[in-house]
């Protein structure tokens, strides 16, 4: 059985308008020919500071202080009731004073309906400020992705000719003899390098993070140099701390030269041992060590070789602005670098961006 | 070879880099060739001192020093003073941003011998030899360095 269209008293009729407007999610007006209000939603009164129960036969243009009062709009909304143009998304601008600016879209409707003497608009107004600012924020975003992008291959420009630089000064300061060696420590340089390349592209950061940075390098480094694990072993130890990303290369060589030198010249015969390297973190400051229990260093200084490892360390040390420090470790050697600056006032090169705090192991690379 | 003979003879150059292990090979290159490289600095007053005592034929500056893009107003100063740059830099295009400071551009990663081949190249452009063949990588730029 078919249902049956309800008949209503035109004043009921008015009624039920008047409701289905003011019970609008979005805010609604529904305006008379002359562009009074006949109704507002209540949401109206929410998003505009109208007083809903006041406007009844105000005019648009002096709703508030007279925001709505706007040529353009207006003239849009006379072509509209005319049946001239209809306004299917009019961007605004709701200035009121001592208020936000809000970004609006207004949607406006000629009512076709029985009574042609009394036209009626609906306008529906949507606030789109704050997914315009989300759509900026991401604009933004995308920006900023591009320039780290730029950043990055910048960083591998540098790194690759860091390692560039290394190799060439290995060929002008090395003997025929010891020919291979140096190929396979500059190899190993590359790699550090490389390894780092890699963490920052997985990232995308501008730090690294060194605990795992130095994790993956020592991993490498024992892959390629310890062809017995069972008698030496590669352990990194340390805080979980970031720096800049060419702070960090900077450090992944000094490790690199360091943990090679250890590996040659600290356990002879197959010579069971451990080589540690730890960094520390203490506000903007960070210790790296490098220590092995070997035979440690010559007693006599002048059996100590200043190979061009020791060179790049002491040059990378510079750099930092730290110190460095090489000590007898009963057993072994302790190499000890020190970055110490003062927040706020040094702000170049060695620069750490955050720290925590509890060291703990992370890796065992034998 | 007669260092007398070397392309570099005689010829002065600046070095503001701060990333001192290129440096260092940079130099050596450079002095293999016979060039007198300046003591290596990475800050731009330090850089201005030297050239102010002694005047170096050509100084290779990169852009971006210890975080900062402080070598490309170290590169317009120096031009000031009559000392043509070259922008080693893996910022290729800030170096071309800024072309009217410099004369020319090795964009990052470079090899050492290339830069003494570029280096040549461009001094030997200044003094209007146009027989040399242009480097591979070498941007000139049509700057030229200011009277001193």
């Amino acid at each position: 059985m078919a249902a049956q269209t309800p008949t209503y008293s035109e004043e009921a009729a008015l009624s039920l308008t008047l409701a289905i407007v003011a019970s609008s999610p979005g805010p609604l007006l529904l305006l008379d020919g002359d562009l009074r209000i006949v109704a507002a939603s209540a949401s109206s009164a929410e998003a505009f500071e109208i007083d809903v129960l006041g406007t009844p036969g105000v005019s648009l243009s002096s709703l508030g202080a007279g925001e709505w009062n706007l040529p353009q709009l207006r003239s849009l909304l006379d072509a509209t009731l005319a049946g001239a143009a209809k306004i299917e998304a009019y961007e605004m601008d709701l200035k009121r004073p001592g208020r936000p600016t809000r970004r609006l879209v207004v949607h406006a409707q000629r009512l076709v309906y029985l009574d042609a003497d009394n036209q009626r608009l609906l306008v529906a107004v949507t606030d789109v400020t704050d997914a315009r600012a989300s759509e900026a924020a991401k604009d933004e975003a995308l920006r900023h992705n591009l320039i780290l992008l730029q950043e990055v291959r910048h960083r591998v420009a540098n790194s690759l000719q860091i390692i560039a630089s290394v190799l060439l000064q290995n060929a002008r300061k090395t003997d025929p003899d010891e020919t291979r060696s140096h190929l396979n420590d500059a190899h190993n340089r590359v790699m550090s390098v490389a390894a780092l390349e890699r963490q920052l592209a997985g990232s995308g950061e501008a730090h690294v993070e060194l605990s795992a940075y130095f994790t993956n390098l020592c991993s490498n480094l024992a892959a390629s140099m310890i062809a017995d694990s069972e008698h030496i072993s590669l352990v990194v130890t340390g805080a979980r701390g970031v720096v800049e990303a060419r702070v960090s290369v900077s450090l992944g060589l000094i490790v690199t030269e360091l943990v090679i030198n250890a590996l040659k010249y600290a356990f002879p015969d197959r010579r069971p041992g451990k080589i540690a390297v730890d960094c520390k973190f203490q506000g903007p400051n960070w210790t790296l060590t490098v220590a092995d229990n070997g035979v440690g260093m010559p007693s006599d200084p002048a059996l100590v070789q200043v190979g061009l490892g020791t060179s790049i360390v002491r040059a990378l040390v510079k750099q930092l602005s730290a110190t460095l420090e090489i000590a007898p470790a009963h057993p072994g050697t302790r190499v000890t670098i020190d970055r110490t600056r003062i927040a706020l006032v040094d702000d170049d090169a060695g620069g750490v961006a955050a720290n925590s705090a509890a060291g703990h192991p992370v890796a065992q690379a034998s | 070879m007669d260092r007398e003979t070397l392309p570099g003879a005689g010829v002065t150059l600046l070095i503001v880099e701060d990333e001192i292990l290129p440096a260092m090979a940079l130099r050596d290159e450079l002095e293999d060739a016979g060039y007198r490289v300046m003591d290596l600095t990475s800050r731009p007053q330090e850089a201005l001192d030297a050239a102010l005592g002694r005047k170096p034929d050509l100084a290779l500056v990169n852009i971006q020093l210890h975080g900062r893009d402080d070598g490309i107003e170290l590169a317009r100063e120096l031009k000031s003073m009559g000392i043509p740059v070259l922008f080693i830099s893996g910022q290729g295009s800030r170096a071309r941003m800024s072309r009217t400071a410099a004369i020319g551009s090795l964009p990052k990663p470079y090899s050492s011998r290339d830069m003494v081949l570029a280096v040549t190249y461009l001094l030997g452009r200044l003094k209007g030899d146009a027989t040399r063949e242009r480097p591979p990588g070498l941007e000139v730029f049509d700057a030229v360095p200011d009277a001193a």
